[in-house]
């Protein structure tokens, strides 16, 4: 099995309800645990496992062709605004060299299901994993001194006294506008699979070679809308327009 | 990245110990040539010991749960820095063997541990380098010439506190000459540095390729966060360009200039090695302090 997320670009809103479900699961959890530190103070921060940040992308003549004008035309991009919000967490690659620079063997890639998880009683809080995740997964737990990061809800997607809906990450369960999937991605019919073959992923930094099982689904292309009527000239239409003009006599 | 004071002093401690074991056991070698009596072997061991342990000791300062380090030596199938621990503790033990021998006289057992220790110590120099040359994400550490600068920079201010402890002999054993392993490696040591400076890996990643939005301009609305976070204080360290050059032209004159002028025209060893390490603390909170992460890409920099 190579579980992991199938992340939809076009339908998240950026809502952060994955965020706040993800702390709201791990914040207390015996895989987990993800404490803030002067939550209630000045400058509030904390340890989260997924964090959604917003980007605009402007004059990308792929995703406006109608609005945009030709890029031929000018020669240049016209300026145009699209807003994504990317929820990242871990990657759960399937190159995962968090793993391997690791020196405790505190950080393990699961033979069994691909997750990528973190030993709390070996990891010696040495930073180095993070420093290795070009994703931004990981980050230390302050009061613990040891390295969180996401467990796909390691400790919920097994559990069978839950009903088996509720058998996916809280981040899933919680998305509202269901821009989040869950899925195997060795079932090429599982649903993470097929979106992720009819969608297309964004390739982010593949370039380093980690090879992310989670797949950011590509925003849809836009259709092109005709602004001029089609033109009708069968019988019936010509009857038509006869009776409509004869109305507006 | 954020300049870690505890690794910055790491780095250069035990680089600078291990390079003074290195020519120190080579120099015990050429009796001919350089007459060092064992009172002053084994200061300089001392100074080397010293120097090493002192290192291990800061680079644990780091670490947010010290009790597991022990672990640390477990992985060196595959971790650089698991690797550099267990050779550094290796090299206690067959210190004391190449001690012991000297000292209770086993004559066929020195010319082995000496070589051995030799190559242990350039082991972990090049450990050390590969910690952060192995990483993919640091793309201005991601080349050769990092494990290359650690290895050289710590036989270089070895080699300089070479004659600074050889200036501790008694005095009916004359003066010393002209240290030219340092005064070779000074020059070697800034040829690769300006080399550093000069060809290291930039502008590899834009934040296009961290999206994978290949056309049009992409920015940051918004980083999700209202203040800092484990990521911002760690990778989000930038070092303003004008205090980056004047850094850089005061580790290039402390860490090579100034120590190779005075390994060449006076005797002032200990001061040439003093300002060379100094040199080479400046050089090394540079090299954390300049290196950009490629998450940074996820926090608006354009390029990294």
């Amino acid at each position: 099995m190579r579980l992991g997320l199938a992340i939809d670009l076009d339908t998240c809103v950026g809502c952060h309800a994955c965020a706040v479900a993800c702390k709201e699961w791990n914040g207390e959890s015996l895989m987990g645990g993800a404490p803030d530190y002067d939550a209630w103070g000045k400058a509030p921060t904390g340890t989260w496992y997924n964090r959604i940040r917003h980007f605009e992308i402007e004059g990308d003549p792929t995703y406006s062709p109608h609005r945009c004008g030709s890029t031929s035309e000018t020669g240049k991009h016209e300026p145009l605004s699209k807003t994504v919000n990317v929820p990242m967490s871990c990657m759960h690659c399937e190159e995962a060299h968090c793993v391997t620079v690791c020196p405790t063997g505190a950080s393990y890639k699961r033979a069994e299901d691909g997750i990528v998880l973190v030993d709390p009683s070996r990891c010696m809080g040495c930073n180095y994993c993070a420093w290795a995740c070009p994703y931004g997964a990981r980050e230390l737990d302050e009061n613990k001194g040891v390295m969180k990061k996401c467990t796909l809800c390691v400790d919920r997607i097994y559990d069978q006294q839950l009903p088996e809906e509720e058998r996916q990450p809280a981040c899933v369960l919680a998305c509202p506008a269901h821009a989040r999937h869950f899925g195997d991605y060795d079932d090429p019919q599982s649903k993470v699979s097929l979106l992720a073959d009819a969608r297309g992923r964004q390739s982010m930094l593949d370039d380093l070679g980690y090879k992310p099982t989670n797949a950011y689904l590509s925003p849809r292309k836009p259709v092109e809308i005709k602004t001029e009527l089609p033109i009708k000239s069968g019988l019936s239409d010509k009857a038509r327009a006869f009776v409509n003009r004869l109305i507006q006599l | 990245m954020k300049p870690a004071l505890s690794v910055i002093f790491f780095t250069v401690s035990s680089g600078a110990g291990l390079g003074l074991l290195v020519w120190l056991l080579i120099a015990s070698l050429m009796g001919n040539h350089i007459r060092m009596d064992a009172t002053t072997f084994y200061k300089g061991a001392a100074l080397a010991a010293l120097l090493i342990t002192a290192g291990l000791i800061s680079s644990t300062l780091h670490l947010a749960n010290r009790k597991n380090a022990i672990y640390a030596l477990t992985r060196f199938k595959t971790s650089w820095l698991s690797r550099e621990g267990l050779l550094a503790v290796l090299l206690y033990p067959l210190a004391a063997l190449h001690l012991a021998a000297l000292h209770f006289g086993y004559p066929q057992l020195p010319p082995i541990t000496l070589w051995t220790l030799v190559a242990l110590s350039i082991a972990i120099l090049y450990c050390t380098g590969m910690i952060y040359g192995c990483l993919r994400t640091v793309p201005r550490w991601n080349t050769w010439l990092t494990p290359a600068k650690y290895v050289l920079f710590g036989l270089m201010s070895g080699a300089v506190l070479l004659p600074a402890v050889l200036s501790l002999r008694p005095a009916e054993v004359g003066p010393i000459g002209k240290p030219m392993m340092a005064i070779f490696l000074l020059a070697l040591g800034l040829i690769l540095y300006l080399a550093y400076l000069l060809k290291h890996p930039r502008n590899t990643h834009t934040i296009n390729d961290a999206l994978g939005f290949k056309q049009g301009n992409v920015r940051l609305l918004d980083a999700g966060h209202s203040h800092g976070t484990f990521l911002t204080n760690e990778f989000g360290f930038v070092l303003a360009r004008d205090k980056a050059r004047l850094l850089r032209w005061i580790a290039i004159v402390c860490a090579f200039i100034v120590p190779l002028v005075l390994c060449w025209f006076t005797k002032a060893f200990w001061a040439a090695s003093s300002i060379c390490i100094v040199g080479l603390l400046v050089e090394r909170w540079l090299f954390f302090a300049e290196a950009a992460h490629v998450v940074r890409l996820y926090h608006g920099q354009q390029r990294v």
